[in-house]
């Protein structure tokens, strides 16, 4: 059986509650649904239906990425809380990234490169 | 007599017109257009004794099984052989670098509360390991799948 029919009533829900996805290949063969859900109980019902299909998550030969559609009109940033002991250099470092690239996206909350504070949510470019 | 035997002749000759009223050529047409008013594309349709055969390439297997039940639907199909294929999927990319998807994934696991969930990441794979709250599983493997990965080995176990 192909994982599309493994996971065949997954999409078909996916198709009646407005989710627009896009299939693909990942390691191994793996099927990766990417899409957006019209609202968190359309993303809610597709991950019981995931849940039905592979009860614990871990066959290992499916990702399931659906954001909702007001999570994606966020846009492509990912947000990083500042810790005790966080620095620029040290968050970039995590990020695989330039300080200077968080820099640049936080100029609007940032004054100055070295003065950062925890509690503060920096826009992290990915 | 006579005329008693013709009726019936007449009959017989009118149910079997009424059973077999459509030929396969009117019938490929019937399928034909329900598929394209149920808005599948890209499908070739042959009928034989009322057996319609599908083949051609489609999206996905939603479409196929789409295709199926439309061709199904049309008054006079007997059965549906369905030989369609779905297209052969991209490769998937992975959304940022190895180290950047592993500070992503590790930074918003702990933001959803996944503390004990350990993850690593090669070449777009992620290993997850560790044990998170049985209440938090599913949101902890949701937040690792959004993350861009493109392949998982998830190892991660349910605590009390």
């Amino acid at each position: 059986m192909s994982l599309q029919e493994k996971y065949q009533t997954l999409l078909e829900l996916a198709n009646q509650n407005g989710t627009t996805y896009e299939l693909s290949e990942g390691e191994g063969g793996t099927l990766i649904v990417t899409g957006t859900a019209p609202s968190a109980e359309a993303k809610q019902q597709l991950w019981d239906e995931y849940a039905r299909l592979d009860p614990e998550f871990n066959d290992g030969d499916f990702i399931l990425n659906i954001q909702t559609a007001e999570a994606a009109a966020g846009g492509g940033m990912h947000t990083h809380t500042v810790e005790s002991g966080d620095n620029l250099s040290k968050i970039a470092k995590e990020y695989g990234i330039q300080w200077k690239a968080i820099w640049d996206h936080n100029r609007d909350i940032l004054k100055h490169p070295d003065k950062i504070y925890p509690g503060q949510e920096l826009k992290i470019p990915m | 007599m006579k005329v008693k035997y013709l009726t019936v002749l007449a009959i017989a000759a009118a149910m079997f017109l009424a059973a077999c009223g459509k030929s396969d050529a009117d019938l490929q047409k019937a399928v034909q257009d329900k598929l394209t008013a149920d808005g599948v594309s890209g499908v070739t349709v042959a009928v034989n004794g009322g057996v319609a055969t599908l083949t051609g390439e489609v999206a996905d297997i939603t479409v196929k099984n789409k295709a199926q039940a439309s061709a199904g639907a049309v008054e006079g199909i007997k059965s549906v052989t369905n030989n369609l294929t779905t297209k052969p999927l991209p490769v998937a990319t992975p959304a940022a670098s190895d180290p950047a998807l592993t500070g992503k994934i590790t930074e918003d696991l702990k933001k959803a509360g996944c503390t004990g969930a350990n993850v690593a990441v090669v070449n777009g794979k992620v290993t997850v390991t560790g044990e998170v709250p049985n209440a938090k599983y599913a949101e902890c493997v949701q937040v690792i799948m959004q993350s861009g990965i493109t392949g998982i080995d998830n190892q991660l176990k349910k605590g009390s």
